[in-house]
């Protein structure tokens, strides 16, 4: 008489998840406690990689030219004028319908902050400007 | 004769569920985050809607409200300044630097170093803006 012994399945041993766990939590608690997320931009302010050799400087003395002063309190100045940004805007437009390319030159005062001229550069380029060029200022010897 | 009835045992609760949304977020925070060394003292940067996205790589030159410097998150003096923006041009002559100067910062100090780093030979420099309000 034989008999069959059956032996029972063989259990597979267990791998513990609860360290992957605490290692994938901890990486996660990293990156949401010292991530700090800003959206930033940026706006070139060198560029001589673009520079054509045909491109002449855009001074005051070309006739088109359009000189914007920035005083030191962020005012916006033509021709010794101060003038708001609906009128800029109206004024760069009717110059550039009349030359595209009609250069602008910025022309800030070193104590005018660092926001008025990205103000002043977003209402020129978004009047269409294209040949924009902001005058700096030498360091004293 | 009184039967026993086995312990009951509970429901293995299963962690596959957890696993996955942690692992999603892990992967999702690792993704959209770009570490960059942050400056040693509070920049806000000015609002601008018309700037373009800003590349990874580069040189960070952090400036704030009053003139303090810091070159990729470690302050650094304008004499030691320009030593190291040069070693850093002669390795990739074509190194983006980009400027995050508080809106605050008057401009006497951000146009002297674009003269700066113009004199030392940099070709891209930028300014770095954000499109959102506060």
């Amino acid at each position: 008489m034989a008999f069959a012994l059956k032996r029972p399945p063989k259990r597979h041993a267990m791998i513990s998840v609860v360290s992957m766990i605490d290692v994938m939590m901890i990486l996660l608690f990293f990156f949401m406690v010292t991530s700090t997320y800003l959206n930033l931009d940026m706006v070139p302010a060198l560029q001589k990689s673009e520079e054509m050799p045909g491109d002449a400087p855009a001074g005051a003395g070309t006739p088109t030219t359009l000189l914007i002063r920035i005083a030191a309190d962020g005012q916006t100045m033509i021709g010794g004028q101060t003038i708001d940004t609906a009128a800029l805007t109206t004024l760069l437009q009717s110059r550039l319908a009349a030359d595209p390319l009609t250069p602008v030159v910025l022309f800030p005062s070193g104590g005018a902050h660092l926001q008025d001229l990205i103000r002043l550069m977003d209402t020129v380029t978004r009047s269409g400007a294209v040949r924009v060029k902001v005058i700096r200022i030498e360091a004293a010897p | 004769m009184k039967l026993r009835r086995p312990a009951r045992m509970a429901d293995r609760e299963t962690v596959v569920a957890l696993i996955d949304v942690t692992f999603f977020l892990l992967i999702f925070f690792m993704l959209v985050g770009r570490l960059d060394a942050t400056a040693p003292f509070t920049v806000k940067p000015p609002i601008g809607t018309t700037g373009t996205d800003l590349p990874a790589g580069g040189i960070t030159l952090s400036l704030s409200d009053t003139g303090a410097l810091a070159l990729d998150g470690a302050p650094i003096t304008r004499a030691a300044l320009a030593t190291a923006v040069t070693t850093r041009i002669t390795q990739n002559p074509k190194v983006l630097i980009r400027i995050n100067a508080d809106q605050a910062t008057e401009l006497r100090h951000v146009l002297l170093l674009i003269t700066q780093f113009e004199d030392l030979g940099a070709r891209d420099v930028a300014l770095i803006v954000t499109p959102e309000g506060p």
